[in-house]
Order: structure tokens, then sequence, then C-alpha cells
């Protein structure tokens, strides 16, 4: 099955379009190893280098894609759709997905689904049917469903932050065939595992998608292990299910409204929520924010975020992280420090 | 009880040893680029200068960023924790520690009882730090200590607006050859410095008694222009340059 890249700074692009249209989608990640060289040539370095990460990757995939798709996102993900088109060979497809989620929203986002489904169609000869999208979105519901009883693990064994990484990360773009075979290895591994270390913090993490295991792997060092989070690689794409039992393109859509939302949608107060109720249900009081250098929506939500929790009494310790895949010394001593002050 | 603290620093490696409640020894040599070689030979000369055995020392506690180099600690403690432990030991009652020291600056705020409420750090950058100084003072051609003296003689500060360590070293060079004072370049220097530290710290979280500590807490100048802009006392005990080792001696004690 060919492999159908795309580009989403959160978790608002129709996977189960592409997989109804036969491929696999791959959620670009970039390759911190590999940095940004290549894309620094088309993008500045002031921009979020994850994202200019994201173009590297793409900028070596040459024809391992079929097509790449954008999901409208932070203005970094919206603006490099022109970058992206003009200096790659592969089919462009734009998916708009709304701000907001009220019911206008969710009309103009039903657009959005259609246009791109007809879209894909055309660029590819191939007919989205009914139930070839009703399968594709039971597929993801079986994933989801898994990674939120594996999720759920992480309170209670010794699931490390970065095997929580490669699960998640796994899911996003490996074939989904091969993804459930693997959750399924899991299922059976991770309920065995020894009892959460007593050593170990147990934090929610926030902020900027982590899209490399680096930054699990501080968290880790720092003796903080992550057992909720609302990250697009992580809870937000497997929080809830996908109706079944409506029309598939409007199940979307109300998936998509109930998501818990990233920063780059308005107004935060659902993001909020969110974090409270998770801290709520798990009986944590204590949370890690971070965002990406230069990565401006999560940078805009952290002093209003970092404040609401506070007033909670929360424990929260906010930073700005590298994308760099050495270990950050000076990261891990604030984190460690956070540890300390848990303790 | 004899225990020992080892702060290894960007710059400088600081080791302080006590025994029950009293400091006995301490000491600053530079770290250099091997940080194993550096603490490992400070830790035998204070030995050797004490006149005791490894055996005869209880618990050594490494703080700085070189702590994990430091295999035969009994426990590594960041060095944010350490300081607060050592204001605490040094001026009882502070509730705002600045820590500057050669590559980042800490704020620390103490509750009532001396445990650390809340902390800040700088950003990734050297700008407000002791290697920013030692940049702005090789520009000026002056050693650190004649840098923290002069600017108090300096009638105005000129304003420097570039807190990159790079950039600020070229404006600095700029004002020297349009023959702006050596004294009021630095006091400039100092002033954004000052203001960098202050918007770190917020100002809403600053609670006097404030002290100050870190190889910077030496530079009068400094001093000055953040008390003027907390419009606060900073004291700056005689073991600020050790705080951290102290600090790490002194929770040593309590594992
Ligand atoms: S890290 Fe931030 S700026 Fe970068 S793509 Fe994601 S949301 Fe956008």
């Amino acid at each position: 099955m060919q492999t159908f890249a795309y580009f989403d700074s959160g978790h608002e692009f129709p996977e189960e379009i592409v997989m109804a249209a036969g491929f696999t989608p791959y959620k670009i990640l970039g390759d911190v190893e590999a940095g940004t060289g290549a894309a620094d040539e088309y993008l500045h370095t002031y921009f979020c280098p994850f994202a200019r990460g994201a173009l590297n990757q793409a900028l070596a995939a040459d024809d391992d894609w079929a097509g790449i798709g954008f999901a409208h996102g932070c203005d970094a993900t919206n603006r490099h759709y022109d970058v992206w088109r003009r200096h790659l060979g592969q089919p462009f497809f734009w998916v708009n997905t709304p701000m907001k989620t009220n019911p206008t929203a969710r009309v103009f986002h039903r657009r959005g689904l259609d246009d791109f489904r007809a879209d894909l169609e055309k660029a590819y000869g191939v007919a989205i049917t009914p139930e070839k999208l009703a399968a594709a979105i039971r597929q993801s519901n079986r994933i989801k469903e898994k990674m939120r009883r594996l999720a759920a693990l992480r309170a209670t064994r010794d699931i490390t932050n970065p095997e929580y990484f490669e699960m998640v990360r796994t899911a996003v773009q490996e074939p989904r065939d091969r993804v459930l075979e693997y959750l399924g290895e899991l299922e059976r591994e991770w309920p065995a595992r020894p009892a959460f270390p007593r050593a170990l913090v147990p934090v929610l993490l926030t902020g900027s998608d982590v899209t490399f295991p680096g930054w699990m792997e501080v968290m880790e060092e720092a003796g903080l292990r992550v057992v909720r989070d609302d990250l697009s690689l992580g809870e937000r794409y497997f929080h809830a299910a996908i109706p079944e039992t409506v029309e598939p393109l409007k199940a979307l859509v109300e998936y998509y409204a109930l998501q818990p939302q990233p920063a780059t949608r308005v107004p935060s107060d659902r993001r909020l929520d969110y974090l409270k109720t998770a801290l709520w249900e798990s009986g944590l009081n204590a949370v890690v924010s971070q965002n990406l250098k230069f990565c401006e929506p999560y940078a805009i939500d952290a002093p209003w975020i970092v404040n609401e929790l506070k007033k909670q009494g929360i424990r929260i310790i906010h930073l700005e992280r590298e994308y760099t895949p050495t270990l950050d010394h000076q990261a891990l001593t604030r984190l460690e420090t956070f540890r300390q002050l848990l303790e | 009880m004899r225990t020992i603290g080892i702060d290894i620093g960007s710059t400088t490696t600081k080791i302080a040893v006590l025994e029950n409640d009293q400091l006995l020894y301490t000491e600053i040599v530079p770290t250099g680029y091997n940080v194993d070689k550096a603490w490992r030979e400070l830790l035998a000369a204070t030995l050797e200068n004490l006149r005791l055995r490894e055996s005869e020392i209880d618990r050594l506690v490494a703080t700085g960023y070189g702590r994990n180099s430091v295999d035969i600690a009994d426990r590594r403690i960041t060095e944010i924790m350490c300081h607060a432990a050592g204001i605490v030991y040094s001026r009882p009652g502070t509730r705002s520690v600045i820590d500057i020291g050669g590559q980042d600056s800490k704020f620390i705020q103490l509750d009532a009882d001396g445990n650390v409420a809340d902390f800040k750090m700088n950003d990734k950058c050297a700008a407000g730090t002791g290697r920013f100084l030692e940049v702005m003072a090789r520009a000026l051609e002056l050693n650190l200590e004649d840098f923290g003296r002069l600017s108090l003689v300096a009638n105005r500060a000129v304003k420097i607006s570039s807190m990159c360590t790079v950039f600020a070293e070229s404006e600095v060079i700029s004002l020297i050859s349009r023959g702006e004072e050596r004294e009021n370049i630095i006091a400039g220097i100092h002033e954004s410095i000052a203001g960098r530290v202050v918007s770190m710290m917020g100002r809403s979280g600053v609670k006097a008694p404030v002290a100050m500590t870190g190889g910077v807490a030496r530079n009068q100048g400094i001093r000055k222009a953040l008390e003027e802009k907390l419009k606060l006392n900073i004291t700056v005990p005689e073991t600020a340059q050790v705080n951290g080792a102290v600090g790490a001696a002194v929770l040593a004690r309590k594992i």
C-alpha cells in the first residue's frame, strides 16, 4: 500500500479519507537527527524548527510518497503549504479544517472534507465510497481504543516515556494493519510490566507536540514519568472514538469536535478544560508545560494556562526546548529541580 | 558529621566542607575542559589540606552542570536546591536569591521555612550571565574586579541596545571609538543585564530579604543596578561564590 504523507500541527487531518482511498496515512514528523539543512534553503531559521524538519524530510522523500496533504493548522503549517508546493513534486492537497467547533464551523468543516474526498478521487482515479470510509473509521477506532487502554497503563505500570512516544509514532506512521498487530503485542506485554517505579514522579505533559524521543528521554532522566498528556502525538490522537452510527464524513466532523483542543485553535478554554479534567481524573498535581523554540501557538497559550493551573494548586513548570537530539542539560536541571520540589 | 559539597559550574568548580554546623573549608578552581580532572584534583587537595582521608567524609553531594560526573557522590542535587540550602545556611530568613553564574542566571523564591517555592532560569543564551560580563570586560581591556568597580564612578549609564553577547561586544567597541567613557559604558552594560534579570524574575515574585550568590555577586556594579531596579537592598554573603557547594554540603547532612 502506498504512503500518503501529511503535515498537521494538530490532529485535524482526516486520515480515514486517505485510508479509504487505499493509502497508508503517514504523519510527517521530520527527523531531528537529519536536522533542517536542506529546508533552511527555503525557510528562514527563525521559523519553527519542527516545521523546517518536516520540510527537510519531505525534500528527501522523493517518490516515496504518493501525495502530501496539509490540514489547516498553525501559521507555520498554513504558510508552509506554498513553500512546499513550489519545491516538491508530489500532488498536493489542502484540507480546510475550522478554527472553532460551533455549528457554522461544522458546516464549513464538512465542505472541506467533501472537497478533499473529491480531490483525492479525481487525482488518483479512486472511488471513496461510504462503505470504504466506514471500514476505515472502524479500523481507526480499533487502533484508538487499544491506544487508550495502553496509555492508561502508564499510571500503574513501568512504561517509559520513550516507549509511550514510540507507540504513538507507530500509530501515525505505519500501515494500519501492522499498527493493530503491534498494539496487540503491547497489550500482551505492558500489563505484565513491574508496577510504576517509586523513584519516579508522575506528571501530565502539555505544550508543543513532542515529535522525537529525545525530549521524552530528558524527562525520564529527570525522574518525571508522563502518565497523562494532551499532545496531538498523544492523547489527542486517541482520546475520542469516531462515531460509527452516523454517515462517515458527518462522523469525522463530530469526532473533530470531541477531540482535546490544541493551542492552534480558539478559544483556549477547551484546552484548559481538558487539562483540568485529566488532572482531576488521574489525581495528578504536577504538570510539565513546554514549547518548542519559535512555536508561537503554545507560547501564546502558556502564561494563561500556567496561571490558571497554578490557581488550582497544581505544581507546574514551563520551559522552552530546542529541536535537538542531544541531551539538553539546562532543561534537565530545571526538570530535575521540579522533581525534587515535588518529592 | 562531616560532609562535602562539590559544585561544578561552567567556569569554576567549588568545594565546601562542613563539620556538623561549622563551615571548615571552601575552595574554588577553574573547571577547564576536563570536568572529571577538576573535581578529583580539588577533592584530593582539599582532603590533603585538611589532613583527612576519604573514609573520614560521611557524605558527599555533587551539584552544578557537571554533577553527574562525580561518580563517588552519595547524591546529585540540582544547583537550584543547593543554592537555596546554601543561603538558608549563611543568611537564614532570605526569601529571594539571585544567582548569576558563568552560563546561567537563576532566581529562587524561598518560603518562610526556607523551602524552594519556585524558581526561574534564563533562556539558553549567555546574555546576562558571567560569560557575557567576561566578554564585555575583555572588549574594554579590564579584569572583572575593575570592571565591576569602575561602574560605581560613572556619571551616566550609556544605553546598550543589544543583549546578544556577540552584537553587544561590537556595540561596545563602536561606543569606545565614539569616545564614550569606559565607566559609563560599563554602567550601561550593568543596567541592561539587571533589566534582563529583573524581567526574568517577574517583579511580583520578589520578596525581601534578597540575597545574591554566584561569581557575578562580586560585581558591585551589577548589584547596585539590581538594587535600583528592584528598589530593594541585596545582601551578598561572604560565601556567595561557593554558595552552591555549601548548600550541597548542608543537604548532604540530610540524606
Ligand atoms: S511546533 Fe508549533 S509552530 Fe511548529 S508546527 Fe507545531 S504548532 Fe506549529
